[in-house]
Parts: C-alpha cells; structure tokens; sequence
C-alpha cells in the first residue's frame, strides 16, 4: 500500500484508484458485516460460543486476509459455531506482516479481538507519558 | 443461475418439498387442496420441522445453564477484577476471559451461530418460492419439488380472500390491492412485530443478570427493541403473506421457549431466577445454586488450573 510514496504525483494517483478498486469488494462485505453487527447482532443477543464471535472473527478476517481468504476463514468459523463444539478462544490467524507496535495504524476491530495485546500497549504508553 | 441462487436451490427444493408433504398430507385428511388454508397449514407445517429439528439445540443450551452454576465463583472473581473498568478493550478482555472459563469448565451458555444462521437461507428460499409462485404459474414450469399443479394450485389458492404470494407494497404499486390483502398484510405485520417484541422484551426485563443489563450492549439492545419494529414494519409491506405467516409462527414458537425458559431454568442473577428460587423455596425445594455447590464442591477443588489459567494468558499478552 506504500510504495507508491516513491513515485511522482501520476503514478502515486494510479496507484491509489487501483488500491480503491482492488478494495472494492473487501470495503463492501466491511460495510456489510458492520451493518450485520450494528443491526441483526442486537436482535438474537450474544450467540456466538467463541471469543472473538462470528461476526467479529469475520469481520477482522475481511479487514485483514481481504474480501476471498477472509470469507474463507470466516466461513471455516461458522460451520465450528455449532452446540457440540465446546466453543472458548479462536482467533484469527495473523497474517504474515503483522505490525501491533503502533496501535493508532492497527484497524479497531483487530485491538477489540485483541484486548490484552492492546490493553498492555496502552498502559505501556500511559506509564511512558508519566514518567 | 446467480451465485445466491445456487447456494439457495437445495434449501429451495428442501422447502417446497417439505411444504407439498404437508400440503398432501393435510389434503389426505380431507382438506381442500385448492384452499389458501391448507397451503397456510402447510406453511406453518414448514416451520414446525424447522424448530423441532433445532430442539437438540435448544436442549444442549439448556443443559449449559444448569452448568454455569458451577463456575459462578470463578465468574465472581472474573467480574470483581473488571469492576468498574467500563471502556470497550477491558470488557472486551472480561469477554475473553469469561470464554476461556467456558472452555475450561466445559459449559457454554451460546446457542452457537450455525444453527441460527441456517434457519435464514430457508427464510429467503421460503421468500422466493412464495414471490416466485406467480411467475412460475406464468412460465408453465414448477419450483423446486413443487410440480407445475401444484404451482397452479398454489398461485390461485387465497385466504380470506387475499392469495399467499400477495404482499401490500406491491399490490398497492401494482394497482391490485384489494382489502383483503390490506387487511390481512396489517394484522400479520403487526402479529410479527408484537411476538418479535415482546419476545425481547421478555428476555431484557426477566432473564439478564444484572452484570448483562449494566454491560456495554446494553443502550444499543435497548435501542434495537423499538427500532426492530419500525425495521419489520417496513419490510413486512413488502412481504408476501406466505412469508409474514412463517416469520410470525417461528416468532411465536421462539415465544413459547422463552416462557419455558424464564419458567423453568433462568439465568443465574436475573429477576427470572431470584422468582424462580423464590418459588423453590415456597414448595419446600432446596436452593438450586445451594444445591449444585455441595454436590460439585469435590471435583471443583482440583483445579488448580485456575491459578495457572491467567498465567498463560497475561506471559501471551507481554509476548506480543
């Protein structure tokens, strides 16, 4: 996503409305899924038997892995939702270029399904400021 | 054929096929075959094999609030570290934890999202046998299991005077709108919105421990209650009455279990269960927590688990 920084105004351009394309579909399930969470979600209450819940190891999945790898995860998650599946802990796997270091560039979602990681990073800071 | 109707086509088939059993079923035991009335039962036929089948599951949750007696120490100590830590992270981490203890204590009070998740692609494939109905009767062909007669039949079969497929925007668009289906569309939509809502509302006033109604999702749950039926309102003009009779039946039944519930099993600390040991205590009963805790003392004692359970997690955290 940054390597269009190198380049001249054009082709910095070029390669921006070809970053908003490729993310044409992955940016329509966000907004889709989101809609689910806000809507639909509040309508059955907490279903989900695991941590992060369906819709929001979907969600962090389409935001990380992108629109195909991320439906695909997603839907390997649901079919696990099921009564005789004892439920607990399941997070996304992390893709391979994963930077946590700086919490302000990590999407929202990602820190909720991770609360201890990001808990941690923000009493660090906080710690850091005071002293 | 688009990408949603190939994944609809076998619940399609699923759907219509289940309904013509029904529908011939009823017609053995002497009712007209051409009547709105048996496609109406046959409908309501659908939803009943629909529920029953997700019995189990609602048997299994059951079974899982009766275990959440157990770790109602741990959960104490879990609520008494987060206490009045109220930003989205730290419940966030409560809910992780809360998990984690589930998973160790091998109960978990979720219904889980599959079986919920099911049920929608024989609503929308109920939707679409029922708007297809007309077009179908048009095009000579039949839909899913259901034979070109039977579409026939089907199409022209009315209900107090108002066909199944008939939905009240469109009639109304469409310049054929009779009374009937006004008539009938309002008191369905309203017969859906009413079991929908109370239904919640039962769920909110009776049967959240109070942890859950000062929790997070709370203000938003509250604000779902009343903005759902404007929601079900506006779509339900567009639903044909086919549609509006299985979302109601289903409301209806989600209703009865959830009188059950709040009857017979409530969940732990919500107004439900404090009625609920109220009532055992009038019968001469013992305490249900006070119960459970002696006979599940012994085996609760080994886990030492418990100790060892946050460590794991908080060397994990530091880690990333």
């Amino acid at each position: 996503m940054n390597s269009s920084q190198t380049q001249g105004s054009a082709p910095k351009r070029l390669t921006a409305v070809m970053n908003f394309f490729w993310h044409v579909p992955r940016n329509i399930l966000i907004i889709v899924l989101k809609l689910y969470r806000r809507v639909v979600s509040p309508m059955y209450g907490q279903v989900c038997r695991f941590f992060p819940s369906c819709s929001a190891y979907a969600l962090e999945a389409v935001t990380v892995h992108g629109a195909v790898k991320g439906s695909w995860f997603a839907m390997r998650r649901i079919v696990r939702c099921h009564p005789w599946n004892s439920g607990g802990i399941d997070h996304v796997p992390a893709p391979v270029h994963v930077n946590w270091d700086d919490p302000s560039t990590v999407p929202l979602i990602v820190q909720l399904n991770h609360p201890h990681v990001f808990l941690a990073k923000q009493q660090e800071t906080q710690s850091r400021n005071s002293a | 054929m688009g990408f949603f109707d190939t994944i609809l086509f076998p619940f399609k088939w699923l759907v219509s096929w289940i309904m013509v059993q029904f529908h011939d079923g009823l017609t053995f035991l002497g009712l007209d075959a051409a009547s709105g009335v048996t496609w109406t039962l046959a409908i309501i036929g659908l939803v009943l094999v629909i529920r029953a089948a997700l019995i189990p599951v609602f048997v299994k949750q059951i079974k899982a609030q009766r275990g959440m007696q157990a770790l109602q120490p741990d959960m104490k100590k879990l609520q008494a570290k987060y206490k009045g830590k109220t930003d989205q992270l730290s419940r966030q981490a409560m809910g992780q934890e809360q998990m984690a203890l589930y998973k160790e204590h091998g109960t978990n009070p979720f219904s889980a999202c599959l079986p919920m998740l099911i049920q929608m692609p024989f609503f929308f494939s109920l939707f679409q046998v029922l708007s297809g109905v007309a077009k179908a009767n048009a095009d000579n062909v039949g839909i899913g299991a259901m034979t070109h007669d039977q579409v026939v039949q089907f199409d022209e079969a009315t209900i107090f005077g108002a066909r199944l497929s008939d939905a009240l925007l469109p009639s109304l668009q469409g310049g054929n709108l009779t009374v009937a289906i006004a008539f009938l569309s309002i008191i369905m939509i309203l017969a859906m919105i009413a079991s929908q809502f109370i239904t919640q509302k039962q769920i909110m006033s009776k049967n959240m421990s109070e942890e859950a109604m000062q929790g997070p999702f709370m203000k938003q749950q509250k604000m779902m209650l009343y903005v759902l039926p404007l929601v079900f309102g506006i779509g339900g003009v567009n639903f044909p009455i086919g549609v509006l009779i299985y979302w109601t039946t289903t409301n209806l039944w989600t209703m009865g279990q959830q009188f059950f519930v709040i009857r017979r099993m409530p969940t732990p600390g919500s107004p439900a269960y404090r009625e609920y040991q109220k009532r055992r205590e009038a019968k001469g009963l013992p305490l249900l927590g006070a119960s459970k805790k002696k006979t599940e003392e012994e085996p609760e004692v080994i886990p030492e688990v418990k100790g060892q359970r946050s460590q794991p997690q908080r060397k994990n955290r530091k880690k990333k």
